[in-house]
């Protein structure tokens, strides 16, 4: 068999046996996603691979990202051994991750548009399930999650029907077809609402957050924070490119560098002021999405690049922040803020995959983060020449970075520093390999960014990038050292011991042992501020949220038909008027059959014997069924 | 045995097996059973016997029983779904005094089914037509209270009506042909331009249309299903809408009246409205059984859109929808059976985390709640695709919208069950249920098992199955020159 189709069947039929034995789920779940993983690294380096069955190709863009997404769920399965132990239902857990990385690698391969479409529209369905394996409340957000995930499904047909129609091929990338036309337009816009639903650009994020409140943290850190993105951010690449073609300076251009930016900048405004770790960090996954967009959005190779780059790092850096997150949740048994710190002195490994991840995902150099976010500055800079509105996307993205690094300034305090009475010790090796491997991968990707990934993932794909910016990762990374050591150099040979502290003075009051300042509630500021304050407050009563407001219109219109519904004349009213008006009735209906019984009669001889046979019959069956139903009532 | 003479079989195994039935009193379930499954079995045998894209004509006094790849696919339809129900409901009818006495019903309303399928005559299309309506009539009452009572004769009403109408449709093509050969009719109208023949087609869309519960015929449809026991709806919901409506609508007006561009648009019209309409009104119930009636409607709009189209994607689309539906739908009927029996209600709101305690139901309904919302791999899937893709490829991207957010409103009124039925916190009450009779739990895994093969075997399916059944109603009023081959 095929090696691409292997890596689609493999992990769908073990799944089934994850279903059946439970037991052994989990071993065979990271049996199988470590198959999967060498699968992976056998199609990257073989570069391209064809299969005719389901016409599956391998290239190296796509055999890139199955690549990050085997080794995504690798290091999650072997992360959930320990952390999802002892709890309920981990056969149907294992079996649906898996089915999962099946159906992703059926996406990523495809090259036929029903086949992607299957796969994409599979790929609802472990979603649905894995966020409902959470607590009571899993329902709701699991709903809510396959209901924009597969509404922008059935959409994507329409697009795929359109591209049919416009092409007459399904190949994806078999015809490009330039934004002119208007039905051209509406299936770009069909097909985007696919991929932007499940990398959870606005106005289709809202499942995000929703899954954040109850799913299992190392299902966030593989679907919404990383696996999806890979998925929605893949295909709107080949939307862009492949199938349609955005040119720079384009309303098309024009309209995914603004919802990017309003991506970026929402998103981020809603993070700042949640006081759930897990849940900060989806707003986070929603607002990292944006960068993609606005990178791919400018229709430049080296947004492209940028764009591209960004979602790989997103992903490596996004994983590591919610499986830190999972890692405290599993130690302290909640996520709250308020409730958390000092977590550094216990958790050492945690925090400084934690630490490393915020600072990648804040765009401090030299991490990877900055790296693919200086591409896309620089691709708006480029913008410059032909389109004046650059400044506004390039202040959003930038501004956005800076309450990233705001809002994890506030994580990383609340949780891990500060004072604490917390006895927790460091976790399990199995929980704190991936969060760690993630983020020496940050480091890796941030330092080597030219020698390794833009290279080996990112030129195959875009091809060659003119970079504009001077950037040299290894020289800044020493001269960050250097400030750093002459920092600490300083701090050593100054007066530190000058230094006292002092027990607080609250007005005399004693304060109590437990109590602590958090830090959390300062961030409470940011929604007083005179227009942000607005926006805040319309958000909390869902004005902007697309999937409520759309559910609110159903439950008015379907209440609006039921009601329309029971007022069409029905028989009832009639049946419970008097007597007289049924037998009025009764003989009305024998009057019109024995109309029709004339009309037949006037029409030819045997036709006559036909149908007073088939009248017989149906009177013979009448009398069969009055003699059959007659007793009913008294039984 | 190979004489087209064992098409009667058909009809009179099932129209035999009624009063033996009845005879047999407890162990009547088996005897319905066996019919159910010899049935099945002898059109399955005639797949092959009867030559492919051909019809197998039993030619007594005139073609009475044709068997075309349509009939072929419907009678399929029909007797496994009907199969299943059975087994199904062996179990769910031990509860009635007088089990032997539904059987036997059932088995005339099966024979009713198979004969509206198989009738080459208006007149035999009637009787069979009235045969199954009566059927259905008496089994809607069958557990004999008040509500039962009144869905029972509101639907008696309405169907009646609805038939005097195909009455004066028959008569009008009688007066136009002299004949009430389909086959004969359909030659003899070839080129007639009458507005008795437009009036006939309008009667027809209406009498038939109701049968169907199409939009604004629907009223009898949401109580009847409710009231009636849980395998009466699925046989009411999964086949008899379809044989009695849509293939008898589809017949004559494709095969015998020609078709024509208005009458088209007209179906189409009456589909996109039964979609969007149905599953509205679908969604803002509580009651599960009457979400899945007026799913029923909604479902039954993208079998007709679909057919209403006529191009090729369509038709298949169209019916192979028709045979998908019947599967997904048989079974949500007998999961909320499932549900009342255990439980004792069917409002939704009064259930939660079900999937606890009645593992069968619930993985069975999900899967059956992601084939009729249309998610990949499951059937649902692929019928919808096409009628989408056929509405997108014949330029109308109206109806097409409407079928896709009828397919999201129709996954929002699911999910919607299955976080109120199955997910969530159990109710105390509920603390000690049990799963159902195992007789029950394998109808409905069985027929779930059938959803997802169809959906992964779905070019086996729409290649041996469905697309004989396009290439009948393609083939319009070529139908009659199959027919009357020898004789012309």
């Amino acid at each position: 068999m095929n090696i691409l189709l292997w890596t689609i069947f493999l992990p769908i039929g073990a799944s089934l046996l994850c279903f059946i034995f439970r037991r052994a789920a989990g071993g065979a779940a990271l049996i199988v996603s470590a198959v999967g993983l060498a699968l992976g690294a056998k199609i990257f380096l073989a570069g391209q691979l064809l299969s005719p069955l389901l016409a599956l190709r391998a290239y190296p863009f796509s055999a890139s990202l199955y690549l990050a997404a085997s080794f995504l769920t690798f290091l999650i399965v072997l992360y959930s051994l320990k952390f999802m132990a002892g709890k309920e239902r981990l056969g149907e857990y294992y079996g649906y991750i898996l089915i999962t990385l099946g159906a992703a690698a059926g996406a990523f391969f495809a090259t036929d548009f029903l086949t992607l479409l299957m796969f994409w529209g599979l790929l609802g369905i472990p979603l649905y399930m894995l966020i409902g394996l959470g607590g009571d409340g899993a329902g709701g957000a699991a709903k809510k999650a396959l209901m924009i995930v597969g509404g922008a499904d059935a959409l994507m047909i329409i697009g795929i029907g359109l591209v049919w129609c416009l092409t007459g091929t399904l190949r994806v990338g078999g015809a490009l077809l330039p934004l002119e036309q208007p039905l051209t337009v509406i299936a770009f816009f069909c097909l985007l609402a696919g991929a932007f639903a499940k990398a959870g650009v606005m106005p289709l994020h809202g499942w995000i957050p929703a899954a954040a409140e109850s799913a299992p943290a190392p299902v966030l850190a593989l679907l919404p924070a990383s696996l999806d993105k890979l998925l929605g951010i893949y295909l709107l690449a080949r939307l862009c490119y492949d199938v349609f073609l955005v040119t720079p300076n384009s309303a098309v251009s024009f309209f995914l560098l603004a919802l990017g930016s309003l991506t970026i900048m929402a998103a981020v405004l809603g993070a700042l002021v949640q006081h759930d770790l897990k849940k900060l960090l989806a707003f986070h996954a929603v607002s990292q999405v944006g960068y993609m967009v606005v990178g791919i959005g400018t229709g430049l190779p080296l947004g492209v690049a940028g764009g591209l780059f960004h979602m790989f790092n997103n992903a490596i850096y996004k994983s590591c922040l919610f499986l830190c997150g999972g890692a405290v949740e599993f130690k302290n048994g909640t996520t709250d803020l308020s409730k958390l710190g000092g977590l550094a002195k216990t958790m050492p490994l945690t925090f400084a995959a934690f630490l490393i991840a915020a600072f990648s995902i804040s765009g401090v150099p030299p991490l990877n983060g900055f790296v693919s976010k200086w591409l896309i500055y620089q691709s708006l800079i480029e913008l410059s020449k032909i389109n004046a509105a650059w400044i506004i996307w390039l202040a959003a993205a930038m501004l956005g970075s800076a309450c990233t690094a705001a809002s994890f300034v506030k994580i990383t305090h609340a949780v891990f520093l500060g004072r604490s009475e917390a006895k927790a010790r460091e976790v399990h090796w199995t929980i704190w390999l991936a969060p760690v491997t993630l983020a020496a991968l940050c480091v890796v990707f941030g330092l080597g960014a030219y020698q390794l990934p833009l290279r080996f993932l990112i030129a195959p794909a875009v091809g060659l990038i003119g970079l504009i910016g001077v950037w040299d990762p290894l020289l800044a990374a020493g001269l960050i050292l250097v400030s750093l050591s002459v920092g600490l150099l300083i701090y050593f040979l100054g007066n530190v011991d000058a230094l006292k502290t002092r027990p607080i003075f609250a007005g005399g009051e004693e304060l109590p042992a437990a109590g602590k300042v958090s830090g959390v509630d300062f961030y409470d500021t940011v929604r007083q501020i005179r227009p942000l304050a607005l926006i805040y407050r319309a958000g909390e009563k869902r004005w902007f949220d697309f999937y409520e407001l759309s559910a609110a219109l159903l439950r008015w219109s379907s209440a609006w038909l039921v009601r329309l519904d029971a007022k069409i004349p029905g028989i009832i009213p009639w049946l419970r008027r008097d007597r007289a008006f049924k037998i009025k009735l009764l003989g009305a209906l024998i009057a019109a059959e024995l109309l029709v019984e004339g009309l037949l009669l006037v029409s030819g001889v045997r036709e006559i014997l036909t149908g007073l046979a088939a009248l017989a019959m149906v009177a013979a069956a009448f009398y069969l069924a009055g003699r059959l139903g007659g007793s009913y009532a008294n039984e | 045995m190979n004489s087209p003479a064992v098409l009667l079989l058909l009809i009179a195994l099932p129209l035999l097996a009624a009063p033996l039935t009845l005879c047999l009193r407890r162990s009547g379930a088996w005897l319905a059973g066996l019919t159910a499954l010899a049935l099945t079995l002898l059109i399955t045998w005639l797949y092959p016997a009867r030559p492919f894209n051909n019809v197998l004509v039993f030619n007594q006094f005139g073609p009475w029983l044709v068997l075309d790849g349509l009939s072929h696919l419907v009678l399929i339809t029909a007797d496994l779904t009907a199969l299943f129900i059975i087994i199904y409901a062996a179990a769910y009818a031990g509860k009635y005094r007088a089990p032997s006495r539904f059987f036997s019903l059932f088995l005339l309303l099966l024979a009713g089914l198979n004969g509206v399928a198989l009738a080459g005559d208006l007149i035999w299309l009637f009787v069979f037509l009235e045969l199954a309506a009566l059927s259905a009539y008496l089994l809607v009452a069958f557990e004999g209270g008040r509500d039962q009572l009144e869905a029972s004769v509101k639907y008696l009403l309405i169907g009646e009506g609805a038939s005097l109408l195909i009455l004066v449709g028959c008569a009008l093509v009688l007066r136009l042909t002299g004949t009430f050969n389909l086959a004969g009719a359909a030659l003899a109208l070839i080129g007639c331009s009458s507005r008795l023949k437009t009036a006939a087609a309008l009667l027809f869309i209406a009498g038939f249309g109701t049968k169907a519960a199409l939009m604004p015929f629907h009223s009898w449809l949401p109580d009847a299903h409710t009231a009636a026991p849980a395998p009466i709806s699925a046989t009411l919901s999964g086949v008899l809408i379809k044989v009695l409506g849509v293939y008898a609508l589809a017949r004559v007006l494709f095969n015998v009246l020609g078709g024509s561009p208005p009458l088209s648009l007209a179906l189409m019209a009456l589909g996109a409205l039964s979609i969007l309409a149905g599953v509205l009104l679908a969604f803002g119930q509580w009651d599960f059984k009457r979400l899945l009636a007026y799913h029923s409607i909604s479902q039954i709009g993208y079998i007709v859109l679909g057919v209403g189209l006529g191009t090729p994607l369509g038709l298949m689309g169209g019916l192979f929808h028709l045979f998908n539906h019947a599967l997904f739908k048989a079974l949500l009927f007998l999961n909320a059976g499932a549900v009342e029996q255990q439980t004792g209600t069917r409002d939704l709101k009064e259930m939660g985390g079900l999937k606890q305690r009645l593992p069968v139901t619930a993985a069975t309904s999900l899967l059956a709640s992601f084939s009729i919302a249309g998610l990949p791999p499951f059937n649902g899937f692929w019928s919808k695709l096409f009628v989408i893709i056929a509405c997108v490829q014949a330029g109308q991207l109206w109806f097409a919208l409407a079928a896709v957010l009828g397919s999201i409103l129709t996954l929002a009124s699911f999910l919607k069950v299955q976080k109120y039925a199955f997910f969530g916190r159990l109710k105390d009450q509920f603390g000690d249920l049990k799963d159902v009779h195992w007789l029950m739990g394998t109808a409905m895994a069985a027929l779930a098992l059938l959803c997802l093969l169809t959906g992964l075997a779905f070019p086996l399916v729409t290649g041996y199955l469905v697309n004989p059944a396009v290439i009948a109603l393609a083939n319009g009023t070529g139908y009659a020159r199959m027919i009357l081959g020898g004789q012309l």
